[in-house]
């Protein structure tokens, strides 16, 4: 445990050395900022627009982190070759994967949060707010949300270079969270192995929208149920294990080489 | 007296183009006895690296066996005795020369007071207290090469595996890191190391593998492949040896 907590502070201590994290708070706030100041078609007391995008553009910038943030993690080891004398100690392979994951949803959890909090100050100046508990709540689900996001994202990068593991994070996240509530409808029109196969996928890949509280901030609807919110942050974990245990199997008996990933 | 590493028909294969594979190493066998210094010598190419690669896990062998102090290399607690130094011992750049230090030893476990003190006496062997709390990124070769040392050495090892440790020193360097590896044989210590360097492992070595092809094509104590009696022709140098060896 303690070396899977030491490489997930090497992760921490690297993001906050670096200027990502930085970048993307800047911009949303500059971005929020803008949209305080302008009196679009005279809604200058409405809120509920700038929490609507407010809130899309912490998802965003919480998405991009999350998949760049865990996508570069394994090849950047491979690439400055610091992965030999990391595995020259006694980590298993399994501890690198859990580690360098555990830093990256912590990360991105940690980064999230202050999106989070940045937002709900701006509406507050501008005369609304956020329901403390659904805010908890939307951030509790956004946690499970990225615990999948960085999991597949370890998981394609333990064979692939770190911009195509990104690319297809990207992909699949923006396909589950697109595509995929739509797929019982396209099943209804299907027939036998399409059908079959269809409704595979809808089960197979991770059900995003189920994280998506952002309704209930918006317009100020009441808390989820706790046991929902609970059972929707398990289903999270239990995905991103699956994912963790694929990445682990394609991991294991990796070969390193130097140069292997130049 | 045990062996700190025991390689057993070791054949190693990659693959090459046209599906065709590639032997790097071809039924490798050597023993090194505890508490010796072993310089594993050979040209470019010739499976030194790869050797090392198998012994501290980084790829499996296509077949034969390999262990470090009995344990076989592809489980975790093969490594806990030992410490390696890498040819390029690239490093988290955003981390300062301590923190690096501390966080390899965390690694391997030990206590956070011990760690500390440990962490000092490293960076005092190595001659970077002064710079101990800069970053790595701000940090020479020469200096990244010496907190790659003091890394390999937190756990105190039983068995320091060293690939090519002196190619990033200058003059005054070489003899610190000699006089390390001196240090740790006298205190029993096993140590392994590649180089290139003729002369380095002349001085330093008890016992000289050489690896050619990924064979081995000689193997001897220092005094008997140099010096008088067979294989070598008396009074000749390692280098002419060497050049005989593998040519």
């Amino acid at each position: 445990m303690i070396r899977m907590l030491t490489l997930a502070w090497l992760v921490w201590l690297e993001m906050v050395r670096r200027k990502d994290i930085y970048v993307l708070l800047i911009l949303l706030a500059a971005f929020l900022v803008t949209l305080m100041a302008l009196n679009l078609f005279g809604l200058d007391r409405a809120v509920s627009y700038l929490k609507e995008i407010g809130l899309l553009l912490a998802w965003v910038c919480s998405w991009i982190l999350a998949v760049s943030v865990s996508c570069r993690q394994l090849p950047q080891e491979e690439r400055q070759g610091t992965i030999f004398p990391l595995l020259a100690k006694p980590v298993s392979r399994r501890e690198v994967l859990l580690g360098k994951w555990l830093g990256a949803w912590v990360v991105t959890g940690a980064a999230t949060l202050v999106f989070y909090v940045l937002l709900a100050l701006m509406a507050a100046l501008r005369g609304g707010g956020f329901g403390v508990v659904v805010l908890a709540q939307a951030w509790l689900l956004h946690l499970g949300l990225l615990a999948i996001i960085t999991a597949l994202g370890i998981a394609f990068s333990t064979r692939l270079h770190a911009d195509a593991a990104a690319a297809l994070t990207y992909v699949v996240t923006l396909a589950a969270w697109l595509v995929l509530p739509r797929v019982p409808d396209l099943a209804l029109t299907a027939r036998g192995a399409l059908q079959t196969g269809l409704m595979a996928v809808y089960y197979a890949l991770p059900h995003l929208e189920l994280f998506d509280l952002r309704r209930r901030l918006v317009y100020g609807w009441p808390p989820a149920g706790g046991a929902a919110v609970l059972l929707t942050l398990l289903y999270g974990l239990l995905m991103a294990a699956a994912f963790l245990t694929l990445g682990w199997l394609a991991y294991r008996n990796k070969r390193f080489t130097r140069g292997a990933m130049l | 007296m045990s062996n700190a590493i025991d390689i057993r028909d070791l054949v190693v294969e990659f693959p090459g183009a046209h599906g065709a594979a590639v032997r790097a190493l071809q039924g490798l066998s050597l023993s090194v006895p505890e508490g010796q210094v072993y310089g594993f010598l050979g040209p470019n190419g010739a499976g030194k690296t790869t050797t090392m690669h198998v012994l501290l896990g980084f790829i499996e062998a296509s077949s034969g066996t390999a262990r470090l102090f009995g344990e076989d290399v592809r489980r975790t607690i093969a490594r806990r005795r030992i410490g390696y130094l890498p040819e390029h011992p690239d490093t988290y750049r955003f981390l300062t020369g301590r923190e690096l230090l501390l966080m390899a030893g965390r690694l391997f476990g030990l206590p956070r007071a011990a760690l500390n003190t440990r962490a000092d006496e490293l960076l005092a062997l190595v001659g970077l207290e002064a710079a101990a709390d800069r970053r790595l990124a701000a940090y020479s070769r020469g200096m990244l090469q010496r907190i790659g040392l003091a890394q390999a050495l937190v756990n105190d090892p039983d068995l320091v595996i060293l690939d090519e440790p002196t190619s990033g020193f200058d003059p005054l360097g070489r003899i610190r890191i000699r006089e390390i590896i001196a240090a740790l044989r006298e205190r029993g210590k096993t140590v392994f190391f590649s180089s290139h360097e003729l002369s380095e492992v002349e001085r330093v070595c008890d016992r000289v593998g050489i690896l050619a092809a990924g064979r081995l094509v000689a193997e001897g104590r220092m005094t008997e492949l140099v010096k008088a009696g067979a294989p070598a022709v008396a009074g000749e140098s390692l280098e002419q040896y060497f050049i005989r060896m593998v040519a």
